[in-house]
């Protein structure tokens, strides 16, 4: 019984006699971080000690007398106590360390964590952005000659929206075989204690374009949060979603038609709110400078070529910016760890929309329109979040209802022209296996389809389309998917089908955020 | 009868008053740390079950819920949440419990970790550099978590400062008298095969070896030719396979066949809402199931 007792002693007493020349070591931090490491694999030792000391103590079978023993524990536990007073001090005197001359704060990691940090660990460089990068490789193959895209901006009652001179109509449009769709390029960083940015690049063979390029408040209180400079609109679900987002190769058809390959996406400002509710809402509000070509174009100022119907020139005034305004909100009740469901409306209102129409041989354009346009819509998703591993039995479905209004002065006429148009889609991804999903969409754009000029209307039928998806995740950071589609598309009356093989490669390099719900 | 509801009402009116912090606690073994160091004091919150794989949760509109009124955030950290946490406090706007901020707390920046250093090479896996963040089946680690989180919470809440501080030192008083028990009974276990780095606090700890992973690479499901590799480097050894019940169990199967060895499937993490001794209790059945490759 005696020797594990003497031994435990010795080991503190060694212990207990090191540490005032450890903590007078030298400044070299490897050496402390040794001696921390030493001392905390001694302090194991003798707590080991301690615990046989006890249990010594509590044997009536002892050698020693219990008073004895007893004084012997109180000694060692003093000493422990104090051993472990000054591993803290010694650990706290690495943490504080001075970055040498030519150590870039920034890009030390940190040695040893600091007792009571609220800073996270993270294995970012603190003063670099995360860098992401998401190349999208698209094969494709449609039974039109690769004329698949061209027909959907056909659509009748979407088309010819000729909003901006040399807008490229290469979003839906994919040539037959190998595409290079946009490269996304995404620096995130907080700024200061205040802001954070993101900077979102789309690069592609033609060139560079800014995405999105936005601050974000950190700090304001009640649930407040106000982003500006260049953003997606929270308007709608599918909208913040950028391509590598999507459980498909391309944008569903309401938005396409209705807003743009792109969404709504604007220069401007929006402020959010996030109350404290029994269930999660959250409640926005947008001022955006109004550039959509699709809902709140701004051509002017420019008097155009030709004159109109009756005679008289066309002349499209400048309006200044902010022209688009929008609101939002968006309710998720607490459906506990499985469920989760999200419902929202959105509502946008442009107090400026102009669009020239087809232009002749001559450069005149036969149709010029001014006036507002208003957009809202509803959406609701529901996950389902299966405890089975990498996706497997998870199902997520989403639907959505886009319809927009705009009321047009027909331009060289005293005519108005009102035009309503709406847009839904229904889609079901499943996780089929473990890192495979199959998804199904079902989008149509026309519903009500109608324009009503001088007070006669004119109505055109809807566009619909089906796709299937297969999508094979091998890690989170890469996507392989298979899509088929088939549409049914009206151009001039006519029913124009087509159907499209996809396939996609998407791969997401570096440290890329996480994605909201 | 009045007299009675007056005098409870004085009662209830001369106690001190209970403030009570909202801690959102990322996974359920957090909430343990949470509700044994603040007790009564606290309300806790945990955003992830624990049959689910943290790594590849998504943000929740509830979990934002849940931030929106956090007073303290405690997670993990060193990015095992890095897939929706960041997402679901973005959602959340409460400037309180963002990274940095008072009312965020990281057990891994708390404790110095394990398999630090690691080259930040995804062709390797779900790697994470700043060292395996699965401590929380290091029942030491978290004792010293612990009372970092009664440090936290007591500048917090200063009047029940007292409270906190004993709540950690009562967690770690019955940890240190587990600790011998559980090392005593690992002694002389051969060693275990995981499905993923998420036991390698606790085998540590026991100074049992980890002799591979099921899982070729960190987050990869498991090969036929890795489990044919590992059939062939095990056979005629001693040990166990242990894996949880959001792995997929076909790979620990074919290995228990062809080696001859016991497996064990546990839940990674507590029951939401367990107390200490519960988790105490969780780690017994791992400390089990590690000893179990004799």
């Amino acid at each position: 019984m005696k020797t594990p007792l003497v031994g435990a002693i010795e080991i503190a007493l060694a212990l207990v006699l090191s540490i005032p020349a450890a903590a007078q070591a030298g400044p070299d931090p490897r050496a402390l971080e040794e001696k921390v490491r030493a001392l905390e694999a001694r302090q194991a030792e003798s707590e080991e000690a301690l615990a046989k000391l006890r249990a010594a103590l509590a044997a009536p079978s002892s050698a020693a007398s219990p008073e004895e023993l007893q004084r012997r524990l109180e000694a060692l536990e003093k000493e422990q106590a104090a051993a472990r007073a000054a591993l803290e001090a010694l650990r706290a005197a690495t943490s504080r360390r001075e970055p040498g001359p030519v150590e870039p704060t920034g890009l030390v990691p940190k040695s040893l964590p600091l007792f009571g940090s609220s800073s996270e660990v993270s294995s970012g460089t603190s003063f670099n952005p995360s860098i992401s990068v998401i190349p999208d490789i698209v094969w494709s193959r449609d039974d039109v000659k690769g004329e698949a895209g061209e027909i959907l901006e056909e659509a009748d009652g979407f088309h010819g929206a000729h909003a901006e001179e040399g807008h490229d109509h290469g979003h839906g449009g994919l040539d037959q075989g190998f595409n290079l769709r946009e490269t996304e390029v995404a620096f995130t960083a907080a700024v200061d204690a205040y802001f954070d940015v993101q900077a979102l690049f789309a690069v592609s063979e033609e060139g560079i374009e800014a995405e999105e390029v936005f601050f974000q408040t950190r700090r304001l209180p009640w649930g407040l949060q106000l982003k500006g400079g260049k953003f997606l609109s929270g308007i709608g679900y599918a909208n913040a979603h950028h391509p590598h987002q999507w459980d498909f190769v391309d944008q569903n058809l309401a938005y396409e038609l209705l807003l743009g390959g792109h969404g709504l996406n604007e220069k401007g400002l929006q402020l959010t709110w996030v109350p404290r509710l029994p269930f999660y809402m959250k409640v926005g509000a947008e001022l955006l400078q109004g550039e959509n070509e699709k809902l709140a174009s701004d051509v002017g100022p420019e008097v155009l070529p030709g004159l109109g119907e009756e005679g008289a020139p066309r002349v499209l005034t400048a309006k200044s910016g902010p022209r688009l305004f929008t609101g939002f909100v968006k309710v998720g009740p607490d459906l506990g760890y499985s469920n989760a469901l999200q419902v929202g409306f959105s509502l946008a209102s442009s107090r400026r929309h102009q669009e020239v129409h087809d232009h002749d041989a001559d450069g005149i354009p036969e149709g010029v329109l001014d006036g507002t346009a208003t957009l809202w819509g509803v959406d609701a998703v529901y996950k389902y979040d299966s405890p089975r591993p990498w996706g497997a039995g998870d199902l997520v479905l989403q639907a959505e209802y886009l319809a927009r209004k705009r009321d047009l002065d027909v331009l060289g006429t005293t005519d108005t022209a009102v035009f309503r148009q709406d847009g839904a889609y229904l889609q079901a991804v499943y996780g089929l296996l473990p890192r495979l999903q199959l998804g199904a969409r079902w989008d149509v754009a026309g519903l009500t389809n109608e324009r009503v000029r001088g007070g006669a209307k004119t109505e055109y039928d809807s566009s619909s389309r089906f796709t299937a998806a297969l999508t094979f995740n091998p890690t989170e950071f890469s996507r392989v998917r298979a899509q088929y589609q088939r549409a049914e598309i009206r151009v001039d009356g006519e029913k124009e089908s087509w159907g499209r093989f996809l396939l996609q490669l998407q791969l997401s390099l570096g440290a890329h955020g996480a994605h909201s719900f | 009868m009045k007299k009675t509801i007056l005098a409870s009402a004085l009662l209830a009116a001369s106690a001190p008053a209970l403030a009570t912090m909202n801690v959102v606690a990322s996974t359920s073994s957090m909430g343990v740390l949470a509700t044994a160091v603040g007790g009564d004091a606290v309300r806790v919150t945990v955003l992830a079950p624990p049959d689910r794989d943290v790594h590849v949760l998504q943000a929740r509109p509830s979990m934002m819920l849940a931030l929106r009124k956090a007073d303290l955030l405690v997670a993990i950290g060193a990015e095992l949440e890095i897939g929706w946490l960041p997402a679901a406090l973005k959602g959340a706007g409460n400037a309180k419990i963002l990274p940095g901020s008072a009312g965020y707390f990281e057990a891994a920046a708390q404790v110095p970790l394990l398999e630090t250093g690691e080259a930040a090479d995804r062709s390797q896996g779900d790697v994470h550099p700043m060292g395996n963040p699965h401590l929380y089946l290091d029942p030491v680690r978290m004792a010293r978590v612990a009372e970092a989180l009664a440090e936290r919470l007591a500048s917090l809440d200063r009047p029940n400062a007292a409270r906190y501080r004993g709540g950690a030192a009562s967690f770690r008083a019955a940890v240190e008298a587990r600790v011998p028990a559980w090392k005593a009974k690992a002694t002389g276990a051969k060693g275990v095969l995981l499905f993923h780095k998420d036991v390698n606090y606790l085998a540590a700890l026991l100074g049992v070896p980890i002799l591979g992973y099921v899982e070729p690479l960190p987050g990869i499901p498991p090969t036929a030719s890795h489990l044919r590799e590992l059939t062939g480097r095990f056979r005629g050894q001693k040990g166990v396979i242990l894996f949880t019940d959001f792995q997929p169990g076909q790979g620990p199967e074919f290995l228990a066949r062809n080696l001859g060895w016991p497996k064990v499937r546990l839940p990674l993490e507590p029951a939401v809402g367990a107390s200490a001794e519960e988790y105490l209790a969780h780690v017994d059945r791992w400390v089990e199931g590690v000893a179990s490759g004799k």
